[in-house]
């Protein structure tokens, strides 16, 4: 009841001081608009990234002599390991019961060429024909390499949307012949569209029979070769996982109090390690952004310090007329809380706007969600009642007698 | 049982290294339907005595019974109720807030001890037509006269039908025909059976009360009965 009637008291206050209140209210969106637009692009580019792994599959897992690196150490360290050998990969074929596919691949780059026009640095990568079975490349024209091209090494290339829209813009690259660093491929087929990544293409790929790339590039390359491993099934993705650790670690010698040395990991691995390794990177984001948050904050204080002052006679008037000290706490305390309430709303509103332009030039986008907007909610609410309540406490403890008498 | 009823009220503050003492040993009693004058120059402690009695103060020793509840050593929040059940405020400047209809400031007291919206504007207006000010209800004080404003806060010392009306200085800011016009209005509230009291360093102001205390350094100097023939505004 009472508590109704100090709401409308302090709107009215906030109607009558209307520049005052516009100001105050500048303030917070600012800060809530920048803290909002951090966390929707930051949610955003981790929901596409987490799109992207899961199309992996949940049961798959990959196996290199190095994936992952978050030091220079590591690095140092990891960069002597030893090459995992396509020898490897038929190793684990015969000997890994719950593995259902197991896909060799190999990666490089090189320049490619049809006719006058050329690519530099394109990822070329050597694959077996069950690649496409286990990874989720889908066949926009033609086809993926056979089982047949990779055994009688025939020089066929897959080839990715971006490299086709270069070439083949209006024209049907089936049976076009492309150069591969020097050799010729003839295109069997173009992978569907895949969209970009942190502003990278994924586009940009040429896809070439193993054979065809070990012929063309060599072996013993320093990254050795990725294998992309499919268990049977989801229930038996960590004792499948065993029984390529134990052919890799008996065939590479690996004494049984020795850490493995290669890497191993799931699609989740993958987004759990890029989590870990961007957390700091986001949160730092977040710290900075969250000053100006403050900074409003300190504007609310700082108005509602000066209103305080202005208003002590009228404070002495409630004061005489029977307001307690809860009274006029309320009072100001909800004309600090409307304020950041409205700024935060508003931020939160133009946050996500600007979030979507910033994220929609990446090619991605991003939807406003529910944790982002309460967060934003409270942390308004929040601001008005920590910045708001020192300056009402002062106006709540206003002796009755000195306040009626400010001039 | 007497309305109020001090005894041995002392306020000292201190200034520095120095003590002053605004009261000494201030020992009154008020009784129910008086209408008393407070008289004294300025400095002699008479606006310390009406805001001990107006409960936005308490003394420094002594004590103070309102309606026999001691209010001497009340706290904030208690005497913040009784402001607003008891006590009736008049104030030289008037203190009515700027931006508020004449309406709103009447009501105010009412929204501190949670009255419903519809029961305050009913006695606020029911107030407001006692002051003869039926017609200025959504005026704001800008837009009245002295008088007028005067007559606001009247009307809203009155809402709550408090037990005292405690009136300082009342007349200070308006002229002397307004000002006549004011305690007519007073007069007329005590013959209602109101208990009124008036704090003032004007002769013609406290003499329309019917006992006057003059005070002087912080004590009481005298203390007489105004005899209905000495009186002002009597017809």
């Amino acid at each position: 009841m009472i508590a109704g009637s100090l709401l409308r008291i302090a709107f009215d206050a906030l109607r009558a001081n209307k520049m005052r209140s516009g100001l105050t209210l500048l303030g917070i969106v600012f800060g809530v608009t920048s803290v909002m637009t951090i966390i929707s692009a930051l949610e955003g580019m981790m929901d596409s990234m987490e799109e992207s792994f899961s199309s992996m599959g949940p049961s798959t897992f990959m196996v290199s002599k190095m994936m992952i690196v978050t030091s220079e150490e590591m690095w140092l360290e990891k960069v002597k390991r030893k090459p995992i050998l396509l020898e490897d990969a038929e190793l684990i074929e015969e000997g890994c019961s719950l593995c259902d596919k197991i896909s060799p691949r190999m990666f490089s780059q090189a320049t490619v060429k049809y006719g006058n026009d050329k690519l530099r640095r394109i990822g070329v990568m050597g694959g077996t024909s069950n690649f496409i079975d286990i990874v989720d490349i889908e066949v926009a024209q033609g086809r993926f390499h056979s089982f047949e091209d990779d055994l009688y090494r025939r020089p066929v290339v897959f080839i990715g949307d971006m490299i086709r829209e270069t070439f083949f813009e209006g024209l049907d690259p089936i049976g076009k012949q492309i150069k591969v660093g020097n050799k010729k491929y003839r295109v069997i087929g173009v992978a569907k569209r895949r969209g970009s990544m942190f502003g990278e293409s994924q586009d940009d790929f040429v896809i070439v029979p193993l054979s065809c790339f070990i012929t063309q590039f060599g072996e013993s390359r320093r990254g050795g070769v990725y294998l992309t491993v499919k268990a049977v099934s989801l229930e038996k993705l960590d004792e499948a996982m065993d029984q390529v650790r134990m052919i890799l670690r008996s065939k590479r010698n690996v004494p049984y109090d020795k850490p493995d040395d290669f890497d191993m990991m799931t699609a989740e691995n993958v987004l759990d390690v890029l989590n870990q390794i961007t957390r700091m990177f986001r949160m730092g984001l977040i710290g900075i952004s969250s000053i100006s948050l403050v900074v409003g904050g300190i504007v609310v204080m700082n108005i509602m310090m000066v209103s305080v002052t202005e208003r002590t006679r009228e404070i002495g008037i409630r004061k005489s007329l029977g307001a307690k000290q809860k009274h006029i706490l309320a009072q100001f305390v909800f004309e600090s809380t409307i304020v950041t309430l409205i700024g935060g709303i508003a931020g939160i509103v133009l946050g996500f706007l600007i979030a979507r332009w910033l994220v929609a030039m990446i090619d991605m986008n991003i939807s406003p969600s529910a944790v982002a907007i309460i967060c934003g909610l409270s942390i308004s609410i929040g601001i008005g009642l920590i910045f708001g309540i020192y300056p009402a406490m002062r106006a709540a403890r206003l002796d009755p007698v000195k306040a009626l008498s400010y001039e | 049982m007497s309305l109020i009823r001090t005894k041995d009220l002392w306020k000292t503050y201190v200034m520095g290294s120095e003590k002053v003492h605004a009261l000494r040993e201030v020992s009154i009693t008020i009784e129910q339907s008086e209408y008393v004058a407070i008289m004294g120059p300025s400095g002699s402690g008479k606006s310390t005595l009406m805001n001990l009695i107006g409960c936005l103060d308490t003394p420094t020793n002594g004590e103070y019974y309102l309606n026999e509840r001691r209010v001497s050593d009340m706290n904030d929040n208690e005497l913040a109720n009784i402001r607003n059940r008891e006590i009736g405020f008049v104030f030289q400047t008037f203190n009515l807030l700027p931006r508020a209809t004449s309406l709103h400031n009447v009501e105010l007291p009412l929204i501190y001890n949670g009255t419903s919206a519809r029961q305050r504007r009913l006695m606020a207006e029911e107030a407001l037509v006692k002051v003869q000010l039926g017609d200025r209800m959504t005026h704001k004080p800008t837009e009245l006269s002295g008088g007028e404003r005067q007559r606001v806060a009247l009307a809203r010392a009155l809402v709550n039908n408090p037990s005292i009306i405690l009136a300082d200085e009342p007349t200070g800011n308006l002229d002397s025909k307004v000002s006549e016009e004011i305690m007519q209005l007073f007069d007329e509230l005590h013959r209602q059976g109101n208990t009124i009291i008036t704090v003032t360093h004007e002769s013609t102001v406290a003499r329309h009360a019917h006992r006057v205390l003059s005070i002087l350094d912080g004590r009481i100097a005298r203390d007489e009965a105004i005899p209905e023939s000495q009186r002002n505004g009597v017809r």
